[in-house]
């Protein structure tokens, strides 16, 4: 304990530097949507904007993982694959005897968390590079998926996952609620807890932060598992949104974890960064992606104007200064 | 002199020593799989199974080598699949129109360099992260796969499937003169610079080294080699396919990395991501001659990789990092 408090008091200063890079993106998206609701009439609506903060929740949920993956200087290419096996499992999990479905999103949320650990344990342990482990990570529970799903759709029977679905207490949808709370976590982890300094001081020089008592292994072991966590928080959300759990439903999942964290600002280098620029940086993508629905284009177009439209937006806000 | 020639001899030599003490585990174990392979599957032996074999290692190998020298510039490329898909689409929907195959298959080299070069300029003038950027560019050219050839379709001349997917080592031929061409690169100033451009940028300038060009050369040739690796593909299934590609990304990084080819650039040689696309590529032929289910190719493919990442750990060698 005695470590953090000089460890704090210099990191919220860099914060208030770096506070300039969320704000742009949040200044990004203000335009984005200022432009889009001129050029479309319906896109401002109130119903649009809340389904886009909807399906923003799902990126942002994920990204929540990926924000601490990588500030700790790794990287988790694992997350779309522990989003399929959240939402393909959370059915096959269910007991007879659990009406509410708890149970089943207790076990799943344990799985997630565990395939995380099991990420963690390989980069801080076996040393393997956090892209090789988690690619492999992700390859082995691909071939898991197929042998517990047989590769067709699973519908899911459970109420408290219907119920974060579709419920609108007060017209905010629950998986919105989620995401705040989500988020409020994550951000007082981050940057207010003594852990928090430890996944920045990692990620700026694991050498030096060994060096200065950082339990590297526990820190790095940690941030793997929220991202597991995290991950399969997204994939119940998206099951309950679609009713449906199949393979292959987590794969967009992995890309756009990565852009919004890295268009909100955190250095892809690790060290630097908040999750603060990742939800602005979610939100972009989800409106993003939504203009180029509404275009109409075919899938070849889409995927061209998806691309182009990130690094277009990367040269905006995602430069990296050199360091090194 | 002569002094200095022999001075650079011995460096030279002690560089290769070095880079093949890396690659010397990672080559037992190929040696042992593909021994393996070869008592399984005695037709391996015979001119004809090693056609086979060569041309189910080409394409790998040759992603492997473009992922690799992109890691040794100090980057690391997530749109390698999707040049495959690109390539392989331009050649199916080219050669049998007017271009022929040889204007077919110009242009799919073209495209190749000049893909990859844009993604090297945007990387390196601009200086943002090489991972990013090819996964924008990932969706980019996936797109562009599928308007050239929205479903799989198209052709290649059958005689051209016939020469590289035949019953020849043409492929492993192919994968010779490339190894060749490799060392020649690698002799040129450009290719000279690539490692130490790689390794440390900063200090290979202030030595005046052309940095960003070596760098955004390394991306120009990995995209020519991942295209060229989709124009193989295509001759071998006979057509195009806009998603062909999808499953090298994963791999090329895969056997780079078993061959020991560093994230942080100017690490690991090519010898390497050779022999780990060879690792890959055996096993994943012995799986399907032993009738492994597809789910057990998956699983054992990734607990296969991170065993042979992990294996430094256990058998003494520390890594400095």
């Amino acid at each position: 304990m005695s470590l953090s408090d000089p460890v704090r008091f210099p990191r919220v200063r860099a914060r208030a530097i770096l506070g300039s890079r969320p704000f742009l993106t949040v200044l990004l998206v203000a335009a984005v949507w200022i432009a889009a609701s001129f050029a479309k009439p319906g896109f401002g609506a109130f119903g649009h904007l809340r389904y886009l903060f909807e399906l923003g929740a799902v990126v942002g949920l994920v990204a929540i993982g990926q924000t601490f993956v990588v500030i700790a200087g790794g990287i988790d290419l694992s997350v779309g694959a522990i989003i399929t096996v959240s939402a393909v499992g959370a059915p096959l999990v269910a007991i007879p005897g659990d009406g509410s479905g708890a149970f089943a999103i207790l076990a799943i949320l344990a799985a997630a968390t565990a395939i995380g650990f099991l990420n963690g344990l390989g980069v801080a342990l076996l040393r393997a590079h956090p892209m090789i482990m988690t690619l492999a990570m992700a390859t082995f529970l691909q071939g898991l998926l197929i042998l517990i799903a047989g590769g067709s759709a699973v519908s899911a029977q459970n109420p408290l996952l219907e119920w974060l679905g579709d419920a609108r207490p007060g017209g905010v949808p629950a998986g919105v609620i989620v995401w705040i709370f989500a988020s409020a976590l994550a951000l007082a982890a981050l940057h207010a807890t003594p852990f928090g300094a430890r996944v920045f001081a990692l990620g700026a020089n694991p050498l030096a932060s060994t060096l200065s008592g950082i339990d590297a292994r526990a820190t790095t072991i940690a941030v793997y598992a929220i991202s597991g966590f995290a991950s399969g928080v997204t994939g119940l959300l998206l099951l309950g949104m679609n009713g449906q759990g199949y393979v292959g439903i987590g794969d967009p999942y992995l890309l756009s974890s990565i852009a919004a964290v890295v268009l909100g600002g955190t250095s892809i280098l690790g060290g630097a960064g908040t999750y603060a620029g990742t939800i602005p940086g979610a939100i972009l993508l989800v409106t993003i992606t939504a203009l180029i629905t509404v275009v109409n284009a075919s899938p070849g177009w889409r995927s061209i104007l998806f691309g182009a439209l990130v690094l277009a937006l990367l040269l905006l806000s995602g430069r990296e200064a050199r360091r090194r | 002199m002569s002094a200095a020639a022999e001075t650079g001899a011995r460096l030279y030599f002690a560089v290769q020593r070095r880079r093949n003490r890396d690659a010397r585990g990672l080559l037992l174990v190929a040696a042992a799989f593909l021994a393996l392979y070869a008592y399984l599957f005695p037709g391996l032996l015979s001119v004809g199974g090693f056609a086979k074999f060569s041309q189910s290692w080409l394409p790998l190998a040759l992603v492997s080598m473009a992922q690799a020298i992109i890691m040794i510039a100090g980057g690391v490329s997530l749109a390698i699949g999707a040049m495959v898909s690109l390539g392989a689409v331009i050649a199916a929907t080219s050669m049998a129109g007017p271009l022929g195959v040889a204007g077919g298959a110009a242009l799919v080299m073209i495209v190749g360099l000049a893909v990859g070069a844009a993604c090297g300029a945007i990387v390196v003038r601009l200086g943002l992260p090489a991972i990013v950027v090819t996964l924008a560019a990932s969706f980019i050219v996936g797109g562009a796969a599928l308007l050239i050839l929205p479903r799989p379709g198209g052709a290649i001349p059958a005689w051209l499937s016939d020469l590289l997917a035949g019953d020849t080592p043409v492929a492993a031929a192919l994968l010779v003169a490339v190894v060749v061409l490799w060392k020649s690169y690698l002799a040129t100033p450009i290719g000279l610079s690539l490692y130490s451009a790689g390794e440390n940028p900063v200090a290979a300038y202030r030595a005046g080294a052309p940095v960003d060009a070596a760098r955004i050369a390394a991306y120009a040739a990995s995209g020519l080699l991942s295209t060229c690796a989709g124009l193989f593909v295509a001759a071998q299934t006979g057509s195009g396919d806009p998603v062909i590609g999808e499953a090298f990304t994963l791999n090329s990084i895969a056997a780079a990395v078993l061959g020991g080819v560093g994230f942080l650039g100017g690490r690991g040689a090519m010898r390497g991501a050779i022999a780990g696309s060879l690792l890959l590529s055996v096993m994943i032929n012995v799986m399907y001659f032993l009738g492994f289910p597809p789910v057990a190719h998956y699983i054992a493919q990734g607990l296969i990789i991170v065993g042979a990442v992990a294996l430094p750990q256990f058998t003494g060698r520390r890594s400095g990092a």
